[in-house]
């Protein structure tokens, strides 16, 4: 039975539900915007990399280097995606 | 075809190989797709026109379940591989059904909401916010669906042939896909609605 | 629905369009039956997975498609001609200048490329056919199915008419209550889905099916172009997914995402238009780098010069492909920093393009240069680029813009770099590569003629446009008064643009002409080529190389010419394993033009059927256990033995 429940796989998700729990206080405490964010992001990235090495074993081929250089353009891409309508359609707007 | 069988059964052809890499290709295309989703949510997440605003809709405690749901189903899906490495099948099929459930009920979850808003008059034409509110959620929703269809079919052949070189491609191919959803859920209960109540 | 809203009424050119429909479609149902060749249209091409037929029905269909819009565009030009003309009412006009732009754009330009990367990419890397030979069919016909839908709207329905840029709220169903726009919507989504798995079964192919030895920077540059290439097509198209998708709720479910009130914002859809539209542009113009490079290097009889500045500029052309949207719509009012930040990552762009410039000058520096057809597109191509590309620069400086703006200044830009970019580098490449897939080169002396109406008609349709924007003539006007003074300039472009019909008739010609006099190349390498794809037979067998090459540099073929080498030293041809042919992908493009097709009416019930019968197909395709087949070695010998002209 135990070899069925290996410890990094139980720790990555107790970890994951802790990480749900941090973020939630954004909602419950009293913060900046600023703060909130900043929580926010930190949270979701640790959350995302733990499914990306824990659940997905991105890192365990000869091709990982690709698999990141995938990640990593498609987050510019998305980023880019995201913050440069940001600027064209509300902030910059005069 | 000499392959090295120190790999794990999934890669242990070239066409194998191939389809992981291509996969993974894909879910980078995804992230750009759900990154254009949240652009257009985030440029319309103040134009509620006449519509609800997201103080006056979201309820945390269905959000919450769903969070835990789509968390413990990728959880257990990650077991399900973990067992189908130890060449285990009885073990694999229990989970990938638990993760099968666990996903329904998310997805039941989100009907709901989906009906409770749409019941207080806050429907995909209200409002842009609203727009693209449904148009995110529900396409992750569609993701969900997709992914319990195809996860069935899969479940069924593993059943069928056993973990062969083929079914364990398939599975983990699968796996990718389930946690990849819960990669996205993660930005959408933080972005969307923690952000939201913020 | 009425019969009469169903089909487009009251037009004679439509009218005659549909007997011409209706004549062709009996033609070819009488003469396949005739001849009996529908076993045969099954079985080698509609079933088949082979990555060189699945590129010759692409550049095939790309052709009928130029053919479509090369008519839109004499119809736009003639009304243009003259002052007040009246060939063309406003609605017309409006409806041929979008599917003009859209197909030449999504059903012209991008299928011809992926039917050359289809053609040449396996066999110059030294694969026997790509990752995924299934989807890559699937790609084709999903690509089909949408050219399909898209074409029928202007019988069936009516045509789009917002523009091949589909503005809001324009094309909205407020402003534009036809089903016209639901056909966008629907026809770009198919054939869009097609093009994103293609970009993924390249990236796979080229990373993981190289000839031993060949490293990614021993590469020809054709490959490395549409690595790059497929790159960008995997990150910029799921954004057109996306855009589509939203425009088709907003048209069929009264969403409000670029509506006018509840919240919606209409330039939102600009916006993501042109997130995946800018790089769109380079994905059709990098492949024809890549095409060039390969002509020019192998014209000039010299390695391509600054072969790693070549690979670093692409890279950087693709990361700032994606950073450039905005310079489309400087006059929206997005303010001083995102004007200028867009304005600067544009000027920025041209850098890597210039050193790429300068490269092929410098291939041509002291080469032995041979003035084959390819290579005549090819030099045709750098000086009438540069124009298109300098042209672009003063566009992007944001404040001039504001005077250039949706001028024919800007149509005449992008017809710059399209026509010499993009079209010039198909043509030059389909000449090239023609004897690799039938096995005899088309004319020359026909091409060059070809050339030549082509190349010089092109600057005389074009270059009149400049100056006709500077003037003040704004593009997608159907009409205009004798006073403006824009006549004469017209009808010099009119007159350039019948010389470019007659370009393209003659190129056609070549092709009936060379099928039935060109005499056969029995070596594989007509051209002394430098790349694998010269290193098999002509035309190619299914297995493209009975032996997979072994290669230490770049153009070690050309080098193994050079020191009397073989790059097969060594090795046994051993059994091949192939993929077998499957009707599946052809049925799920049917399906969907069918799903894609009610959609645009809104009825319900056949689309639910449509996509339940989508899902169904995709769960057989999932329970089916296909190992594919073995080729023998006592086959593979034969079929070499023949291949090489020998019955011993």
């Amino acid at each position: 039975m135990k070899q069925l429940f290996p410890v990094k796989h139980v720790m990555g998700y107790i970890f994951s539900l802790i990480l749900s729990l941090v973020a939630l206080a954004v909602v419950f405490f009293d913060m900046s915007f600023a703060a909130g964010m900043t929580i926010l992001l930190v949270a979701a990235a640790i959350q995302a990399s733990l499914q990306l090495f824990l659940f997905m074993h991105i890192d365990e081929t000869s091709s990982k280097k690709t698999l990141y250089l995938n990640i990593v353009y498609a987050l510019f891409v998305g980023l880019v995606t995201i913050f440069g309508s940001l600027l064209a359609m509300i902030w910059g707007i005069v | 075809m000499k392959h090295d069988t120190s790999l794990a059964l999934e890669y242990r052809t070239e066409e194998n190989e191939n389809r992981i890499l291509g996969f993974w290709l894909f879910l980078g295309a995804e992230i750009v797709l759900f990154s254009t989703l949240f652009t257009v949510f985030f440029t319309l997440s103040h134009r509620y026109g006449n519509g609800p605003t997201p103080h006056e809709l979201f309820e945390l405690k269905g959000v919450l379940w769903e969070t835990f749901l789509l968390l413990t189903s990728s959880f257990t899906c990650g077991l399900a591989i973990h067992s189908m490495r130890l060449g285990l099948k009885k073990p694999m099929m229990t989970f990938f059904i638990i993760t099968m459930l666990f996903g329904l009920g998310f997805l039941g979850v989100e009907v709901t909401e989906f009906i409770t808003y749409v019941h207080d008059g806050a429907t995909i034409q209200t409002s842009a916010f609203l727009s693209s509110l449904f148009t995110l959620l529900g396409t992750h929703g569609a993701h969900v669906t997709f992914g319990l269809l195809w996860g069935t079919a899969i479940m069924i052949q593993v059943k069928k042939y056993g973990i062969d070189e083929a079914t364990a491609n398939k599975s983990f191919i699968f796996s990718l896909y389930w946690h990849f959803l819960d990669v996205v859920w993660i930005f959408i209960f933080s972005f969307v609605y923690l952000k939201g109540l913020m | 629905m009425k019969w009469d809203e169903f089909f487009v009424t009251g037009e004679p050119m439509i009218y005659a369009a549909d007997i011409c429909i209706v004549l062709a479609s009996l033609a070819i149902i009488i003469g396949l039956t005739y001849f009996k060749k529908w076993g045969y249209l099954w079985r080698e091409w509609l079933t088949t997975v082979d990555h060189k037929k699945i590129g010759v029905m692409y550049i095939i269909s790309a052709l009928l498609m130029l053919f479509r819009g090369g008519v839109d565009a004499l119809l736009m030009r003639t009304q243009l001609a003259m002052p007040n003309m009246t060939l063309l009412n406003a609605q017309h006009y409006n409806e041929i200048f979008t599917t003009h732009g859209v197909i030449m754009i999504l059903f012209m330009a991008m299928p011809f490329i992926i039917g050359l990367m289809n053609v040449v990419v396996p066999l110059q890397i030294g694969a026997r056919d790509v990752a995924f030979p299934r989807l890559n069919a699937v790609s084709f016909w999903l690509f089909f199915a949408g050219a399909m839908l898209f074409n029928i709207s202007f019988v069936i329905g009516g045509s789009p008419d917002a523009g091949w840029s589909a503005y809001f709220p324009l094309a909205s169903k407020e402003f534009s209550p036809s089903v016209g726009n639901n056909y966008y919507s629907l026809a770009l989504q198919i054939s869009g889905i097609g093009t994103l798995m293609t970009g993924v079964n390249f990236v796979v192919t080229i990373l993981k099916m190289r000839a031993p030895g060949m490293t990614l920077m021993k590469m020809p540059m054709f490959t490395w172009s549409i690595l790059i290439t497929s790159v960008i097509i995997m990150f910029a198209f799921p954004v057109l997914t996306i855009a589509l998708l939203l425009m088709m709720f907003d048209r069929l479910f009264g969403t409000q995402f670029f509506t006018m009130t509840n919240g919606g914002m209409d330039m939102l859809w600009a916006n993501l238009f042109w997130v995946w539209g800018h790089p769109e542009v380079y994905i059709v113009i990098l492949p024809a780098f890549g095409i060039y490079s390969e002509i020019i290097s192998t014209f000039a009889k010299k390695n391509l010069y600054g072969y790693k500045s070549m690979v670093v500029s692409m890279v950087a052309i693709s990361l700032l492909s994606f950073l450039v949207w905005a310079h489309h719509f400087y006059t929206m009012g997005m303010g001083v920093v995102g004007n200028g930040f867009f304005s600067i990552a544009t000027m920025a762009i041209s850098v890597p393009t210039g050193v790429k410039l300068f490269n092929w000058l410098f291939t041509l520096y002291k080469g032995r240069i041979e003035f084959t057809t390819p290579m005549l597109y090819a030099l045709a191509f750098i000086p009438s680029f540069t124009i298109g590309g300098v042209t672009g620069v003063m566009l992007a400086i944001a404040s001039a813009d504001y005077q250039y703006h949706n001028t024919m200044f800007l149509v005449a830009h992008f017809h710059y770099v399209l026509i010499p970019g993009t079209v010039f580098a198909v043509i030059a490449g389909m000449h090239f590569w023609f004897p690799k897939i039938f096995g005899f080169r088309l004319n020359e002396r026909i091409g060059k003629i070809a050339f030549w109406f082509i190349a010089i008609s092109f600057q005389v349709a074009f270059m009149p446009l400049f100056f006709l924007g500077l003037n003040g003539m704004t593009r997608r006007m159907y009409t205009y008064s004798p006073e403006t003074g824009f006549g004469p300039l017209n009808m010099i472009a009119t007159i350039g643009a019948f010389g470019l019909a007659i370009g393209f008739i003659f190129l056609v010609y070549n092709i009936y002409y060379s099928f039935r006099y060109s005499p056969r190349d029995t070596t594989g390498d007509p051209w002394d080529g430098r790349s694998l794809e010269w290193a098999t037979h002509s035309p190619v067998p299914e297995y493209n190389f009975a032996i997979i090459p072994t290669v230490d540099k770049l153009d070690a073929f050309w080098f193994a010419k050079q020191d009397k080498k073989s790059l097969f030293e060594g090795k046994k041809i051993e059994e091949i394993h192939m993929p077998n042919n499957t009707g599946g992908p052809f049925v799920l493009g049917v399906v969907f033009f069918f799903l894609g097709f009610f959609l645009v009416f809104s009825w319900w019930i056949p689309a639910i059927i449509s996509g339940v019968v989508v899902l169904i197909l995709l769960a057989m395709r999932s329970f089916e256990r296909d190992h594919g087949h073995h080729i023998h070695v006592e086959e593979i010998v034969e079929t070499e033995q023949k291949l090489r002209g020998d019955n011993a």
